[in-house]
């Protein structure tokens, strides 16, 4: 594995995204009636959650299954939200972004407990979130998206990418 | 002759993307993040990073060899730090161009780090040596991060004649490798495909080992026949547009074979990369070079 240093640091930003989730979700005040949670926000909180225990022990919440079971059940949600999305208003970027988050996030815990399988698709997985990363960080700076989102997502992408490439 | 679409600040044919210059800059700062994560691997903190970076030093003349040695020396005596930098450096490279208003001290700073990584990294690609091979990733990623950058430079670092001129040096070098006495005996081509066999999953070895059994002795001939062809792209950027196009694509062609049997896609898949090697940048420069559309009214004139 690289230096705790290195594994630190990307903690340190999952940390950050973690906080800045929670921050977000507590602001929507979801136990008011007729409020809306951003479902991304839950998606973002949880996976930084579980991406801080991977990358650093001390930071471990709950078992690994548990982790599996919460990011399948994760997963099956965007997909449906993916497909209600296509439905909707065909296809787009950001929903298949957040799938393919979803899925690499699972894969990670898959593979971590069987190392050496399909590293292809860790590659793919890596490229995928780099390259959207980028777009993502452009798109921000050109002031199009909101900013918070989109400064969690590129730095989810990136530290997502860096461990899928360490781990394969 | 056409205009070139990046260097003249106009859209490319292949794409009705709103500034052409600007997903261009995007895919650099792709691979820059690539090449960070890459950086981050495990066995990049090791020694054996180091070795590497000394193996390329052999064949180069003493005044670029010394420096690669004493370079090498040093990250093997402090791989875990001097690693943790050269990721760091890469991953904000990548994050600079991304982001518009660093775009050009990141470009800037690609130059610089480019360069540097091509001496000190990859022995300047071994042109010096007489044993580098086009096919294989000569004259090395590096430098053509650094062609990439000043050509996707903001606002007009290079004119069209240079900018061409750039590219006939580029693809007329690689012509000129090819025909090199190392690269152009019998079976020079087939040993070095069938040495890349290890390492990697078992359907890249297979590819690897039926390219050098198809090549065979017949190594002159493909040194030839890759010479022709590198010359034809290297011209191909003064022709009239229909005919620019089709020798671009033909330099795209040539990179996705270079990079799929000679480079092995970088070697990614069999681990301890640094960087996807020169064929996908050698595609990205081709998409560089994509002629200007031409505007209505325009044809015809002088």
């Amino acid at each position: 594995m690289p230096p705790a240093l290195i594994l630190d640091a990307f903690a340190a930003v999952m940390l950050a995204v973690a906080a800045v989730s929670a921050a977000r979700l507590a602001a929507a005040r979801p136990w008011r009636r007729g409020e809306t949670v951003a479902d991304i926000d839950i998606a973002h909180l949880l996976m930084a959650i579980a991406m801080n225990g991977m990358l650093t022990g001390s930071l471990r919440t709950i078992p690994v299954v548990a982790w599996e079971s919460a990011l399948s059940v994760l997963l099956a949600w965007l997909v449906f939200r993916a497909a209600r999305d296509v439905r909707a208003s065909g296809l787009r970027t950001l929903p298949a972004v957040h799938l393919v988050h979803g899925a690499a996030m699972l894969y990670m815990f898959l593979a971590a407990a069987q190392p050496s399988r399909y590293p292809a698709l860790a590659y793919a997985f890596a490229l995928i979130l780099a390259g959207y990363a980028v777009w993502d960080l452009d798109r921000l700076s050109a002031g199009r998206p909101s900013a918070v989102t989109a400064g969690c997502r590129t730095a989810m992408g990136v530290t997502m990418a860096f461990m899928l490439i360490v781990m394969a | 002759m056409s205009e070139i679409a990046v260097v003249a600040g106009g859209r490319a044919a292949w794409r009705d993307a709103p500034d052409t210059r600007r997903v261009l800059q995007l895919a650099l700062a792709g691979l820059w993040l690539l090449d960070a994560l890459l950086q981050y691997q495990p066995m990049m903190f090791s020694r054996a990073f180091g070795q590497s970076l000394a193996a390329t030093a052999d064949g180069n003349p003493g005044f670029i060899a010394r420096p690669i040695t004493w370079d090498a020396t040093l990250i093997q005596q402090h791989a875990v730090a001097l690693n943790v930098v050269f990721a760091t450096i890469q991953l904000l490279l990548g994050l600079g161009i991304a982001f518009r208003p660093t775009v050009r001290l990141a470009l800037a700073a690609s130059v610089a780090w480019a360069v540097g990584v091509w001496w000190f990294g990859e022995g300047l690609g071994g042109v010096l040596t007489g044993t580098a091979s086009p096919v294989t990733g000569a004259p090395g990623a590096a430098i053509l991060y650094a062609l990439l950058a000043v050509l996707l430079w903001p606002a007009r670092a290079v004119d069209t004649r240079a900018a061409r001129s750039l590219w006939l040096v580029l693809w007329l070098g690689l012509a000129w490798l090819a025909l090199q006495p190392a690269n152009r005996a019998p079976w020079a081509l087939h040993d070095t495909l069938a040495g890349m066999e290890n390492g990697g999953p078992g359907r890249m070895a297979a590819l690897e080992r039926d390219a050098a059994t198809l090549i065979g002795g017949h190594g002159l001939a493909v040194s030839i026949v890759l010479a022709a062809a590198f010359t034809l792209v290297a011209v191909g950027v003064y022709l009239p547009r229909p005919a620019a196009v089709t020798t671009l694509v033909l330099a795209i062609a040539i990179a996705g074979v270079i990079w799929a049997v000679g480079e092995k896609f970088g070697m990614i898949l069999a681990g301890g990369a640094t960087d996807p090697n020169s064929g996908p940048l050698l595609a990205l420069l081709a998409l560089a070079y994509w002629p200007a559309r031409t505007a209505p009214g325009e044809a015809g004139r002088p």
